[in-house]
């Protein structure tokens, strides 16, 4: 920041006071900043962390939810230059600005300067996009959240797709912007982020200040409004029952008899065929003997074969479920191999894991059929 | 009251308390030794000379490597430890809890479930059925165990 204007010294105000003008109201500030502080944790958390840090990014985007709302309505009914009505958007006038700035001349503009305000609306869209986008993904794709009675997976993994789009579109938008920001203040001596601090800028011409605590009043009553709207209709609607997974009535035998040896898998993670032909086989079940008397196999495989990998639109169900393998096994699936790839060989030779079809040693959730990424829990090393 | 009635009170309640609930273990211990008479009785029904089970021919059966039966179980051992009292791990990784009937108490009470293990195990290990004699055996260790 440049030392010789310092724009927040109460000295200099007294002195000067017809020289800088309140142009940013507290409100947009406050969203600012808290917005740059979220989206710093959504992106950590987002292309950094491992999976299971889901619910801090869901809590991040949650906020950004309300944020974005809140500037979005701000931008209509906010102070003079918040409102997008007063944003230079004229492409004659970007072209301009553009040519100034080769030029190393700008102006100082009161308000947003036509590349600023083009920037903004950029970065808006991208984080409307990421939150819209990542709503749906969350709600198809791990059936949690307000949209989880209303997105299929394969909405819900093709939102994702778009999220990752939007995340790196967003990523270069923000270097861009920090770009101009280093530009203004450094190139040119317009300190900007300091106007963002303190509201106030040295403008052209004559200073119009924009009016304050009224304002500051509004906008936290609309932001108040705006998050309990928020609020009230997301938990409202994800109350709602997801569209992908439900809750069974495992009948007891199933737990106790196969889960005697190992994890009691989910029926959604095969076909029914696939099910019908392993109940048919236990006298040689991987190698060994696991045989049942006719009885229990007849309720095992009608639980199994009712609630087969078709009956749920869970990602577990969609991409290894509802695959065939030559070996009944889930663990030949392409889509299982490619997503624990990353995991060595010796974590599955833990004591605690003991095997590859030992889901539930890191999906604590394995057993409703749901492996929600929060869930993930990888074990420790054994103990000596 | 006194003191000491409700001190007497409380020790009378604890001791009864204690031995209700060791109770289980003789009794556990005696329904298994039923299903051990249960074999006798087949045992000897196949007269081959039947004398007595032996926890030493136990013994050996249970930590030999007959690698007769499926190749993924050469031994009893190699899912339930070469130590009865060790836990044992399936090989989809369950824990398996001792085999030793003082590690495992409530472990040879229900006839269905010894019938449905001796039927699995001696196919996958043995590759064949075990006979009354191996299963008192057998059962003869781990109720020494």
């Amino acid at each position: 920041m440049d030392a010789r204007l310092p724009l927040n010294s109460p000295q200099m105000d007294m002195e000067q006071p017809a020289q800088t003008a309140r142009v940013w109201d507290l409100p947009l500030r406050l969203f600012h900043w808290v917005m740059a502080a979220v989206v710093v944790v959504a992106g950590v958390t987002g292309f950094l962390a491992p999976e299971w840090w889901l619910g801090l990014h869901v809590i991040a985007g949650y906020a950004l939810a309300t944020l974005l709302s809140f500037r979005l309505v701000w931008g209509f009914v906010g102070t003079r230059y918040s409102r997008f009505g007063s944003f230079p958007l004229a492409l004659g006038g970007l072209y301009q600005h553009l040519r100034s700035i080769v030029r190393t001349n700008p102006k100082t503009v009161i308000g947003h300067n036509p590349a600023g305000a083009w920037m903004i609306i950029i970065l808006l869209v991208a984080l409307v996009t990421l939150v819209v986008s990542g709503l749906i993904a969350l709600g198809g794709q791990e059936n949690h959240g307000p949209l989880a009675a209303a997105t299929g997976f394969l909405a819900g993994e093709m939102a994702g797709e778009i999220h990752q789009i939007a995340a790196w579109g967003l990523a270069a938008a923000v270097a861009v912007h920090l770009l101009g920001v280093f530009a203004e203040t450094r190139i040119f001596r317009h300190p900007v982020v300091a106007a963002m601090m303190i509201g106030r800028k040295a403008p052209p011409g004559s200073a119009v200040n924009v009016p304050r605590s009224a304002h500051t009043v509004r906008g936290a009553a609309w932001f108040m409004a705006i998050a309990g709207a928020l609020l009230v209709s997301g938990i409202t609607l994800a109350g709602l029952p997801s569209s992908g997974w439900r809750a069974l009535d495992t009948p007891a035998v199933y737990v106790s008899e196969c889960g005697d040896c190992h994890a009691v898998y989910h029926p959604s993670l095969r076909t029914g065929e696939a099910w019908r032909s392993m109940m048919n086989g236990l006298e040689n079940h991987y190698g060994e003997d696991a045989s049942l008397d006719e009885q229990t196999v007849s309720i095992i495989q009608a639980y199994l074969v009712d609630n087969h990998a078709g009956t749920f639109d869970t990602e577990a169900a969609q991409r290894i479920g509802r695959v065939e393998t030559p070996s009944l096994r889930m663990t030949d699936v392409a889509y299982w191999k490619s997503r624990h790839q990353g995991i060595a060989e010796s974590v599955f030779r833990l004591n605690s894991v003991g095997s590859k079809v030992n889901c539930t040693a890191c999906h604590t959730d394995a057993a409703s059929g749901r492996f929600d990424d929060v869930k993930i829990h990888l074990p420790e090393k054994d103990k000596p | 009251m006194s003191f000491f009635a409700i001190a007497r009170l409380l020790i009378v309640a604890a001791v009864a308390g204690g031995s209700a609930w060791s109770a289980n273990g003789p009794a556990n211990a005696a329904m298994m030794q039923d299903n051990i008479e249960r074999y006798r009785v087949e045992a000897k029904a196949l007269g081959q000379g039947f004398e007595a089970f032996s926890a030493e021919r136990g013994r050996i059966l249970f930590s030999s490597s007959p690698a007769a039966g499926k190749p993924d179980t050469p031994s009893c051992t190699a899912c339930h430890t070469t130590d009865p009292a060790g836990v044992g791990q399936t090989r989809a990784g369950k824990e398996i809890a001792p085999m030793a009937l003082s590690r495992t108490p409530d472990r040879y009470i229900d006839v269905k479930k010894i019938e449905k293990w001796f039927r699995r195990n001696c196919n996958s290990v043995l590759g064949r059925e075990c006979t009354p004699l191996e299963k008192g055996d057998f059962l003869t260790f781990m109720a020494s165990q």
